[in-house]
């Protein structure tokens, strides 16, 4: 390294780095450089070893719960919780159609019944006053009915939303378990039975203690 | 216009893989004065496709997200098969993106329906179907 070229030395180096870019001796000066540059590469080291050791710690903690109790039973249950949510709501959404679906002839029959004591009568006396109510009630009832049926979309729209949660609570799942496959000898647990050994246990180790762990 | 479709004996076929939409539209359609129609339903695309090419239908309601074939993926196939190509197809969706309207206007939708929607406003996307198939002097 050319020290004699212009380098922007100011005030916010620190000392050692602000003397050894003065300093007319190179080889002195590269050698500091190095080791200053190991330090930085240890602290490095350090952390990843840190950081390896507790991904370790957690994957062994996942495998064991997951190869003792296959896929964990929460998200099973979670899985099945929304399947039923999915069902039952479909089955009340059923409920009410099955209702207007009643509803709707009869609404229709007295709308026809009170048409025919509207001809009968001369449209003053209290049967002709009683059937244009009937008229109107029917009338009213058919819309509401309609509003209902309609109204019954919520569990469309929610069923989608279920059924995406749904779908993500098993990919999800499957990479977990494909994590725990992939790192089952890593965290020394059995792994299920399409996993593929990586590496031992043995080779974690070293692989650890080449960094100091 | 609206009274000569419904005297039509018209054949429906009605695709949604929620058995409560597919009843929904049922009614709807009911509501609207289509008693002479026959209305079939299918759960998805492929079963819709397989109803298509063995028998007549005068109009397909279709969903968009369904498994197997999706209604964008129906649409499509519909387009493609010379004996449907001239089906009309309105679409009946919770999709209501841009980009998903605009694949469905390129793939050659008749009718686009956000869910959810009014009694009126299928109404009034049937109507304009049916004027448009008037006007082109197909039967529909």
């Amino acid at each position: 390294m050319n020290v004699s070229s212009p380098l922007a030395i100011d005030d916010t180096l620190p000392p050692e780095l602000r003397d050894l870019l003065n300093s007319p001796d190179g080889p002195a000066f590269e050698q500091a450089l190095d080791v200053m540059v190991r330090q930085r590469e240890q602290r490095l080291f350090r952390a990843l070893g840190q950081l390896a050791r507790d991904l370790h710690d957690a994957v062994r903690r996942l495998g064991g719960e997951l190869t003792q109790e296959g896929v964990p039973g929460i998200v099973a249950d979670a899985r099945q919780h929304l399947q039923d949510a999915l069902e039952m709501s479909a089955q009340a959404a059923h409920r009410s159609l099955d209702f207007a679906e009643r509803m709707r002839p009869q609404a229709e029959s007295l709308t026809r019944n009170a048409g025919q004591v509207l001809e009968w009568t001369n449209g003053n006396d209290a049967a002709a006053v009683l059937a244009r109510e009937a008229v109107a009630f029917a009338s009213s009832c058919r819309d509401g009915l309609a509003d209902m049926v309609l109204a019954q979309s919520w569990q469309d729209l929610t069923g989608q939303r279920i059924k995406k949660v749904a779908s993500f609570i098993g990919t999800v799942e499957s990479s977990l378990l494909e994590l725990v496959r992939l790192t089952g000898a890593l965290a020394g647990s059995e792994a299920p039975a399409s996993a593929v050994k990586v590496s031992s246990q043995e080779d974690a180790d070293r692989l650890l203690s080449e960094f100091g762990f | 216009m609206w009274r000569e479709a419904l005297d039509k004996n018209m054949k429906i076929l009605v695709v949604d893989d929620f058995s409560t939409m597919r009843r929904i539209v049922r009614n709807l359609l009911v509501e609207l004065g289509f008693t002479n129609t026959l209305i079939q339903e299918a759960d998805d695309g492929e079963n819709a496709m397989t109803m298509l090419r063995s028998q007549p239908f005068d109009l397909v309601v279709t969903d968009w997200n369904m498994p197997n074939m999706t209604g964008i993926d129906l649409l499509r196939a519909i387009r493609a098969e010379a004996a449907l190509k001239g089906l009309p197809v309105l679409m009946v969706t919770a999709e209501n993106n841009r980009d998903q309207i605009i694949a469905a206007a390129q793939a050659g939708v008749n009718g686009y329906i956000v869910k959810p929607f009014t009694a009126v406003t299928l109404k009034e996307k049937l109507t304009k179907i049916f004027e448009r198939i008037a006007a082109s002097g197909v039967s529909a």
